[in-house]
């Protein structure tokens, strides 16, 4: 097997994707951390009673000896998702925010998003289906909506969320209608 | 909906009439029922007379007649020159229009009874928004009657030509021994054992002959069985195994044949259960190569299509089922074009990826075990994480890309390598997908996103700007304006 060396462009600099021209609305940063507390507070509550109910409060030690010198720590296992909740919903709503970005030119759709893993997804407007705008309760206390783009294929179709209702209505309407015109047989 | 007054004046009018399944359509529906009962009835007989539960399932077979006799005769279908309708006014009336135009698959099948009835089922499938419509069941002649009406838009109903056939493909009986390669076939007579066993138990149940005293007395002859006849008959089953495939695999791809007819690449098969399905063309947007490691060692390879709107594909979507490799290669050019070659190998530092993440999960387990103070367990992990050290480097080795102009293939996986093969007409848009640690090691695993097959061909790890290049090279348009070359901006 060899590797890849494609004759490329003759540049000095392999190829590779510039980030979408724009970014989410601002306000996604406080649904992202609404959602991330709600979620790791679950998390941390199930913990909790799970640990509680290893450790006995009815007086029997249940798994003592099978699980060893883990079902000792039983009680750490709350305080760690609680603490890797905590981390979560400070750092990664930013980190997201960073990352999250879409563009829509050439009549191609381009997003990126992500946070620890990225995604670039790229959708011509002639192979859409489908376009949605949702909004969850959160979202609509933000203002804020999710543009859905729907093709023939799982894989290629992607999601922007957080993006400002007026922007996502226009922009939902504007793809639905270029979609409508450009639409070929291709699946 | 228009359908009843335009129906009242044009099925007089012109050709279009409504049509009922075949008579013995019935027959075949309680032929099903009727063999179970018969058995249980003999065995009820034999073994305590005539009780009340015996009287019972007589009358539950008399329904069923009762039931499938009625069915029959509500039933009818019709097509017109737009579209096939199917009426039911059994327990409430239901019609169903299938556009014809939406139709993208007729598939004409028949079981043992159908067989010998001179029978057979058809499938007609409509794609996800057309839904389906299956007819159950009409004779022999309608069915390929109706294949043709359906599927080949231009034959005329008062003389069904016959379109040329060209045999693309044809199953050789030496072929067959190479089932055992394959696991699903080494397992099937236990399924088939196994749900036998299982419906005789419950017919016995529910007759009642299966006692307490009678399971236990059963349990207790084979605990009482010397040990050289226990290991003398698991001995017979392993050795009967390999056998027992290849008598499934023949069963079910006896006469494996794919033909070409008017715009349709047809697969034919089946000795009991003979089974058409014919995939439309302009549908068929790429092929599948897939195999184990034991396949590979024997140069065997499975074929399958990738459709468009085809329910079902792992099993309608096959071309071939098992078949040396030049054979297969030979079938997916005729049916597709040619499998783009050679292959290009991914980076290096996805070597170290693959085999990290073969062995990493035995080993979490192996620490954890170790933690909860269970060694032994912890000593099956780590023996685990060994073995994964070779499978991830297979996994390595299997990975490759590659695209001729008119065609990309990727190819993935180990224990189950897939090669799969789609024209970059297919493509319907591209995912670029990088976890921190893949963008340490300057890798990303581009996806192919394909409304066909399970939708996604993903080629894992390749290189970052080989994953950019290849989407370039395939659909300029969509990736050109996106590309940038300065280093700085990220």
């Amino acid at each position: 097997m060899r590797r890849t060396q494609e004759p490329g462009g003759g540049t000095s600099h392999p190829p590779r994707l510039r980030p979408p021209a724009h970014r989410v609305a601002r306000r996604a940063i406080a649904q992202w951390a609404i959602e991330s507390a709600l979620l790791w507070g679950l998390a941390s509550g199930l913990a909790w009673g799970a640990a509680a109910w290893v450790d006995g409060w009815d007086g029997a030690r249940r798994w003592d000896g099978l699980l060893g010198w883990l079902g000792q720590r039983v009680w750490w296992l709350p305080v760690v998702v609680a603490a890797v909740g905590a981390v979560m919903t400070v750092l990664a709503p930013v980190w997201r925010y960073r990352v999250h970005r879409w563009e829509v030119s050439a009549d191609v759709v381009y997003t990126r998003t992500g946070w620890f893993n990225r995604e670039w997804l790229l959708v011509p407007v002639s192979r859409i289906q489908t376009v949605d705008t949702e909004q969850g309760w959160i979202e609509r206390m933000l203002g804020l909506a999710t543009i859905e783009i729907n093709t023939a294929s799982h894989a290629g179709s992607s999601e922007v969320a957080g993006l400002p209702v007026d922007v996502a209505a226009r922009l939902a309407e504007r793809l639905a209608h270029r979609a409508h015109d450009l639409r070929d047989d291709a699946t | 909906m228009n359908a009843p007054s335009a129906d009242s004046r044009t099925v007089r009018a012109a050709r279009p009439r409504a049509a009922r399944l075949h008579p013995l359509t019935f027959v075949v529906g309680a032929v099903r029922e009727l063999l179970a009962l018969l058995a249980a009835g003999a065995a009820g007989l034999v073994v305590g007379g005539l009780s009340t539960a015996f009287y019972f399932t007589l009358a539950g077979l008399a329904f069923g007649l009762v039931v499938h006799v009625a069915t029959w005769a509500t039933f009818t279908y019709t097509l017109y020159d737009d579209r096939l309708e199917l009426r039911r006014s059994l327990i409430g009336r239901s019609v169903k229009a299938i556009p014809r135009d939406r139709i993208r698959g007729v598939d004409v099948s028949a079981a043992l009874p159908h067989w010998l009835l001179r029978l057979a089922i058809v499938h007609i499938d409509a794609g996800a928004d057309g839904g389906e419509g299956v007819l159950n069941a009409v004779s022999r002649q309608e069915a390929e009657r109706l294949r043709l009406l359906l599927t080949g838009r231009t034959v005329s109903p008062e003389e069904p030509v016959r379109a040329p056939e060209r045999v693309l493909a044809r199953i050789r009986p030496r072929w067959f021994v190479y089932a055992p390669l394959s696991g699903a076939y080494l397992l099937t007579p236990f399924a088939v054992a196994g749900s036998f066993l299982g419906t005789l138990y419950n017919l016995g149940d529910d007759l009642g002959f299966i006692t307490r005293e009678r399971v236990e007395s059963v349990s207790h002859d084979v605990v009482g069985l010397p040990t050289a006849a226990v290991v003398a008959a698991a001995a017979m089953v392993v050795l009967a195994m390999p056998v027992m495939s290849v008598v499934a695999f023949a069963l079910f791809n006896w006469d494996f044949t794919v033909y070409e007819r008017d715009g349709s690449v047809v697969a034919r098969r089946g000795l009991v259960t003979r089974r058409t399905v014919s995939l439309e063309r302009r549908r068929l947007r790429g092929v599948e190569l897939a195999d184990n490691p034991f396949e590979r060692a024997a140069g065997v390879v499975r074929l399958g299509a990738l459709v468009t709107g085809l329910g079902d594909a792992a099993h309608r979507g096959r071309l071939l089922p098992a078949a040396p490799r030049p054979v297969a290669a030979d079938l997916a050019q005729r049916v597709l074009g040619s499998v783009p070659a050679p292959l290009v190998g991914h980076p290096p530092a996805a070597r170290g990826r693959r085999v990290v993440r073969a062995t990493a999960p035995p080993l979490g387990l192996a620490a954890l075990a170790l933690l909860a103070g269970r060694p032994a367990v912890a000593c099956c992990c780590v023996a685990l994480a060994l073995l994964g050290v070779p499978l991830g480097l297979d996994r390595y080795r299997q990975l490759g890309h590659a695209t001729d102009g008119a065609r990309l293939t990727v190819r993935s996986g180990s224990l189950r390598r897939r090669q799969v093969v789609v024209e970059h007409g297919a493509v319907v848009g591209w995912r670029i997908r990088q976890t921190l640690f893949q963008r340490r090691l300057g890798l990303s695993t581009l996806v192919a996103a394909v409304g066909a097959g399970d939708g996604a061909c993903p080629a894992v790890d390749m290189g970052q700007s080989d994953a950019v290049t290849f989407a370039a090279r395939i659909t300029p348009d969509w990736v050109a304006p996106f590309l940038d070359g300065g280093p700085g901006d990220r």
